[in-house]
């Protein structure tokens, strides 16, 4: 017989799982996919549920979500029937894996925040664009007046010298 | 949320709603339960009813639940080798519990069961050699899946078995394609286990289109990233596969190193009989490089251990290689004394009855003086075959 205090511990696992992917997922499907946020919320939703059928055979958890969530917001948009030039916006909006890594692992607003104070000004200037004003990679391009592909480099290494910054910030406080 | 509607979040939280969350966890432990219940559950009720009757289960309550299913798909798997009539019983009686699931679990989670349901049903009819039911059985299990756009990595798992069909009945060009497609779905999963099992099953399909320079490269492409995983079993097997594709091209150097590899990696991982096989793949080479007579004295010691081990088929294998050493050397008196010979430890075995009448065939061939070792190859490819579609019919052209 299971005992109470496996039930338990099983019962925080699952939540942690759900509260530990849950926000890189939507982030995915909401930033890269353009997905609109309600019905990103619902793909994950059903993304995490699909995985516990398969729980125990699943090696690597993490690559496993970000795949599923890839195919679902794709499955999404052939449904919905894209409108937009899919292909286009998604290709400059295609976020560098390791700036999600990056993204997940700041804990919060206020950790961003301080993270871009961190910065100098125009590296600064370029996340505020991007995250706080919402802009697309094309929109932070003509801005900036750079292409397209060269603004993404730029946010990638403006996300990794903030988090260095920031790491940094914390040991020597 | 700025003004188009996007989230618009530095570092990405976003935390979920407390009741999606409560919602996932009790799922999640319900499920665990019932795999935890059905454990014992489907075995007791399985062996304690008789096949004939096992319909009648539909209407047991502590089958209608996710684990049960589970182990229902197990069961399947494992008696599809053993008795695939049984097996496709099964597969129909789980069919028939995914019908009354609506509304006991998320949709995501009804049409995943349900698609796994109607997979394993085909692979069953497709073990029986029942291709056109087997087909339609695929089209229900994708349909199941089609509008969950989560349930990718299932409709891929579905795939596989549908281009193992499609190998079957020779469509080999429409088989390559969907296990492409597969393998781009498990790529991106980072399902390792399955790119492996793609990859292999594209190389048997070479291997069995003759295509042996392509099997062979397809089958080392393999390499390095299941030696990356650290999975020796899997490296194994390659090796052996690697060393029998280089037989057939005749490339006797790079035979004789895979196939040494093989014998050796099989040896260390405790696999004796593995390792008999892969020695197989040596006595060939030797018959093959001309070397007649070390071939069959390489050969016979391997048959009598598959013999010793009641491994009747690997044994009948492994003597019509004998056999084919045999006319090599213009000995038809001995390759068809060996092939009757073959034909009764078959019979006793109770082995496949198409397996005994190819062979009847040959052995028939070999006393006219009329036998080819064309022919033998044919038998032997044919009952090698039969293993996963016993119900195909043998024809030689």
């Amino acid at each position: 017989m299971t005992s109470p205090t496996t039930v338990r511990v099983d019962d925080q696992l699952f939540e942690a799982v759900y509260e530990q992917y849950f926000p890189l997922l939507t982030q995915i499907a909401a930033f890269k996919f353009q997905v609109p946020d309600t019905d990103a919320e619902a793909l994950v939703h059903d993304v995490l549920i699909s995985y516990l059928r398969k729980a125990h055979d699943i090696v690597d958890l993490r690559p496993w979500l970000i795949g599923a969530i890839c195919y679902a917001s794709r499955h999404y948009w052939r449904l919905n029937g894209r409108t937009t030039g899919a292909e286009a916006e998604v290709a400059g909006d295609r976020v560098d894996p390791a700036s999600l890594r990056i993204l997940d692992s700041l804990p919060d607003q206020l950790a961003a925040r301080e993270a871009l104070e961190c910065l100098g000004p125009r590296y600064r200037e370029i996340l505020h664009m991007r995250y706080f004003e919402g802009c697309t990679v094309k929109e932070v391009a003509s801005r900036l007046g750079v292409k397209t592909k060269y603004a993404q480099k730029l946010i990638t290494k403006c996300l990794r010298r903030a988090e260095r910054l920031y790491s940094q910030k914390g040991r020597t406080r | 949320m700025n003004d188009r509607g996007k989230i618009v979040q530095m570092g990405g939280r976003r935390a979920p709603r407390p009741q999606l969350v409560t919602e996932f966890a009790e799922i999640a432990r319900r499920m665990q339960d019932e795999r935890v219940a059905a454990a014992n559950v489907v075995e007791r009720l399985l062996r304690d009813t008789p096949t004939e009757q096992w319909r009648d289960l539909a209407g047991r309550p502590e089958l209608r639940t996710s684990g049960a299913l589970e182990k229902l798909g197990n069961y399947v798997t494992q008696a599809l080798g053993r008795d695939p009539r049984q097996a496709l019983t099964a597969a129909q009686l789980a069919m028939t519990l995914c019908e009354t699931l609506d509304g006991e679990y998320p949709a995501v989670v009804v049409a995943q069961l349900s698609a796994h349901a109607a997979k394993d049903l085909a692979k069953a009819l497709l073990y029986l050699g029942r291709f056109d039911e087997a087909l339609s059985a695929l089209d229900v299990a994708e349909a199941r899946v089609a509008a969950h756009g989560a349930l990718a990595h299932d409709l891929a798992i579905v795939r596989v078995v549908r281009a193992t069909l499609l190998h079957e009945i020779n469509r080999y060009d429409d088989a390559f394609a969907l296990l492409a497609e597969c393998k781009e779905v498990f790529r991106e999963h980072h399902d390792h286990k399955r790119l492996l099992l793609c990859g292999i099953n594209e190389g048997v399909l070479l291997h069995r289109m003759r295509r042996y320079r392509e099997a062979r490269e397809a089958y080392l492409l393999l390499l390095p990233a299941t030696a990356d995983s650290g999975d020796r079993d899997a490296m194994a097997c390659l090796y052996n596969v690697i060393g029998h594709c280089s037989v057939d091209l005749g490339d006797f150097t790079a035979a004789e190193m895979y196939l040494s590899r093989a014998i050796e990696l099989f040896h260390t991982l405790g696999q004796p009989l593995q390792a008999a096989k892969a020695e197989l793949g040596r006595g060939r080479m030797f018959v093959r490089r001309g070397d007649v007579q070390r071939g069959i004295a390489h050969l016979r010691p391997i048959r009598a251990d598959f013999m010793r081990h009641r491994m009747t088929e690997e044994a009948g294998l492994c003597g019509l290689e004998i056999v084919d050493a045999l006319l090599a050397r213009s000995a038809a008196g001995d390759a068809e004394a060996l092939a009757r010979q073959i034909i009764v430890e078959f019979t006793a075995a109770a082995l496949n009855q198409r397996a005994i009448s190819a062979l009847g065939y040959l052995t028939e061939a070999i006393a006219a003086r009329k036998a080819s070792r064309d022919l033998v190859t044919t038998v032997r490819e044919y009952i090698v075959s039969l293993r996963t579609s016993p119900e195909r019919p043998f024809a030689f052209v």
